[in-house]
């Protein structure tokens, strides 16, 4: 038997039946873009969970409030175990811990939501009261200006460094979490549209009063009037972006607002290799200033350890999609297949009666049903990694990632699909007598 | 170049088997034009299907050419159809959704033979048969007397030996017929062997010798 010639047959079978084929194809390429985008979600979403989890370096340790509930073999169950309990964690119990042996640094976050006022903006964002080390350890890099200094925490002064999106608003360039106290200051917010695509044309600011930095302005926070220092380079990522805080030191926090209780703070060991001693440490130095147990000490190997078993759940979920999407497309597509089987079988009568073998006929219609799955699956490949596209230079909250093998593992897959729901419709063709088949109306 | 020996055929329907081939003897020379006439249903599309290897008999033997063809594996059916033997239908048989070029050119594409210059071979077909200008169009758009010439030429492609027609006019006026079998004629001069299946006392006459198929046996 001549492959090619058959190759050929079902080319041509799908082209003259161009109509059904297009939409039997439609299942594979809805199916197969399903599988691509879920996958490169998944993925995606993985991807920005190991990084902001990565960002806790291996010798840091986070001092969380609530109590982290232990599971049956002795591991911090981090998924369900973080009550919502109001935090007993102060600035007193970081400085305790700066005493325990090994500890290199303690950076705490004392956090609250409030509103910054700048030229008659109002900008909703997040306080954060930490240490001078804060950049350091939150990977923030500085895109104007300079973070505080351990004096300037020692003074109180009257500092902040500004988070990217926070500065856009303040700005009026962007208008993102914007408050408006009074409706009055609305038309002072928000720029006509004409306005905006103008900017853009011109590169940043066609209106003449807009200014390019705060750096070295007086900011509004509570009644209070701070300096602006520094600005944060945009840092955007799921969850825990810097992009909408304000940070200022803990010591002015403390002393300027009612704040008291902090978020969390995290612990740096002086050497990996200290990492154990220093968590039972850290943990004991709370614990004698803490009447019972109302805190978490979390290393960064048990935060990976809940991650992967967030990832696993992603990976059974989507096991369980792609079988599903890919054995309803290629039923199918094999229904459409036997019926056009029936359909054509004076077709195949004729064919058999000008010679056609057997496993000829059989070619045929195995090769339209694989090419028809590849050609969808292709297509709904092409149509998942365009969306994937299209997404990634649209929107920055997490990235979608699609890895090599999950495109060729998708080819492969389309591939089995044809080849395993191709042979009942050929089988069904080749079985055909042709003498019956020619009779048939 | 045909020779049925005592041939039976069978149909079962539920668990009534009717005979419809009763012992059938026929021997049909080199070159030769007969003609099989018989009532509806007593059985001559159940012949033909039986000498164009279509079908299996169900007793006898059927030599084709030299060969056996009773004792054949299905494959050296295939081959023998493809080679030897070339049908018109009294339904055209046409496949709907190929050009009559592509109609024509099938039993080349399944040919074993390496024939060369297959394209010109189907254009001159074609032209022989006056139809060359129909050559791209869909079997749909042709009247019924073009459909007939377009299986006929396709019939021919491959060079065989024995041309086997069921009711090759049964589905033509009395004009296109005429031309049709005038076309058989010309076919037979050029030396095929030719058995046409038919009701129509015309359209036996024009063959050399008329069998009758009453009760399953020739007469
Ligand atoms: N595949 C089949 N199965 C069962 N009965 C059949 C089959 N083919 C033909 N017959 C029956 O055999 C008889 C002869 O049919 P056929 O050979 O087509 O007659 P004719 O062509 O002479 O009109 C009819 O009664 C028909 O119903
Ligand atoms: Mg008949």
């Amino acid at each position: 038997m001549k492959l090619f010639t058959v190759f050929k047959l079902a080319c041509f079978g799908l082209w003259s039946n161009r109509l059904r084929v297009l939409s039997a194809m439609m299942g594979v390429v809805i199916g197969m873009f399903a599988v691509i985008v879920l996958t490169a979600i998944a993925i995606g979403v993985k991807d920005t969970l190991m990084k902001q989890m990565g960002s806790l370096g291996a010798e840091q340790i986070l001092v969380l409030p609530g109590r982290v509930l232990d599971t049956a073999n002795g591991q911090k169950d981090l998924l369900s175990g973080l009550t919502n309990v109001p935090s007993t964690l102060t600035y007193d119990d970081a400085k305790a811990i700066e005493g325990v042996p090994n500890v290199k640094s303690v950076t705490p976050h004392l956090e609250t939501i409030t509103i910054a006022q700048y030229d008659e903006k109002n900008v909703q964002s997040v306080l954060v009261g930490t240490s001078d080390q804060y950049s350091r350890v939150q990977h923030a890099n500085l895109s104007e200006g300079r973070f505080f200094t351990k004096e300037e925490q020692a003074e109180e002064a009257k500092v902040i460094v500004l988070g990217n999106n926070i500065h856009e608003a303040l700005l009026g360039n962007q208008e993102v979490p914007v408050e408006n106290e009074e409706s009055s200051n609305e038309a002072v917010q928000t720029k006509p549209i004409w306005k905006k695509v103008l900017d853009k044309l011109l590169g940043e600011s066609a209106s003449a009063e807009e200014e390019a930095s705060l750096v070295g302005k007086q900011v509004t926070i509570n009644d209070e009037s701070f300096e602006v220092i520094g600005v944060l380079a945009p840092n955007a990522t799921l969850g825990s972006s810097t992009d909408n805080n304000i940070m200022l030191p803990i010591e002015t926090a403390l002393a300027t607002t009612d704040m008291k209780n902090l978020t969390k703070m995290i612990v740096e060991a002086a050497s990996i290799q200290s990492v154990d001693e220093v968590d039972g440490a850290v943990f004991n130095a709370i614990k004698t200033q803490h009447s019972e147990i109302d805190f978490s000490v979390v290393k960064q190997d048990q935060m990976l350890g809940a991650l992967g078993k967030v990832t696993s759940i992603l990976q059974v979920m989507l096991f369980g999609i792609t079988v599903t999407a890919l054995l309803i497309s290629g039923t199918g597509i094999m229904n459409v297949m036997v019926m056009s089987v029936r359909e054509r079988t004076r077709e195949i009568g004729i064919r058999k009666a000008l010679g056609a073998t057997t496993s000829e006929i059989m070619g045929q219609f195995f090769f339209e049903t694989l090419l028809l799955c590849c050609i969808g699956g292709a297509v709904g490949i092409g149509l998942g990694y365009a969306f994937i596209e299209v997404w990634n230079s649209n929107i920055e909250i997490f990235a979608l990632v699609l890895p090599m093998w999950a495109v060729k593992l998708a080819l492969y897959t389309t591939f089995g699909i044809g080849s395993l729901f191709g042979i009942y419709p050929a089988l069904k063709a080749a079985r055909m007598k042709p003498s019956r088949a020619l009779r048939f109306e | 170049m045909i020779e049925l020996r005592d041939v039976r055929k069978y149909y079962r329907s539920g668990n009534r088997k009717a005979e419809i081939l009763r012992g059938v003897n026929l021997q049909v020379e080199p070159g030769e034009y007969v003609a099989i006439m018989g009532k509806s249903g007593s059985g001559k599309s159940t012949m033909l299907n039986l000498l164009g290897a279509l079908d299996n008999l169900d007793s006898g033997t059927y030599e084709l050419a030299g060969k056996s063809v009773h004792r054949m594996s299905r494959g050296r059916r295939a081959k023998l159809r493809n080679e030897e033997i070339g049908f018109v239908f009294q339904h055209f048989q046409l496949i709907p959704n190929l050009s009559v070029y592509q109609n024509v050119l099938l039993p080349l594409t399944y040919g074993r033979k390496r024939l060369r210059r297959k394209k010109s071979r189907v254009l001159a077909l074609l032209d022989e048969m006056g139809i060359s200008n129909k050559k791209n169009q869909k079997p749909d758009r042709l009247s019924g007397g073009e459909k007939q010439r377009v299986a006929i030429a396709r019939a021919l492609v491959n060079e065989p030996s024995l041309i086997l027609a069921d009711e090759p006019t049964g589905s033509l006026d009395e004009e296109t017929t005429e031309s049709i079998l005038n076309l058989f004629d010309r076919v037979h001069k050029n030396g095929a062997t030719i058995v046409v299946i038919t009701h129509d006392i015309e359209v036996a006459e024009r063959a050399e010798r008329i069998l009758h198929l009453q009760n399953g046996v020739l007469v």
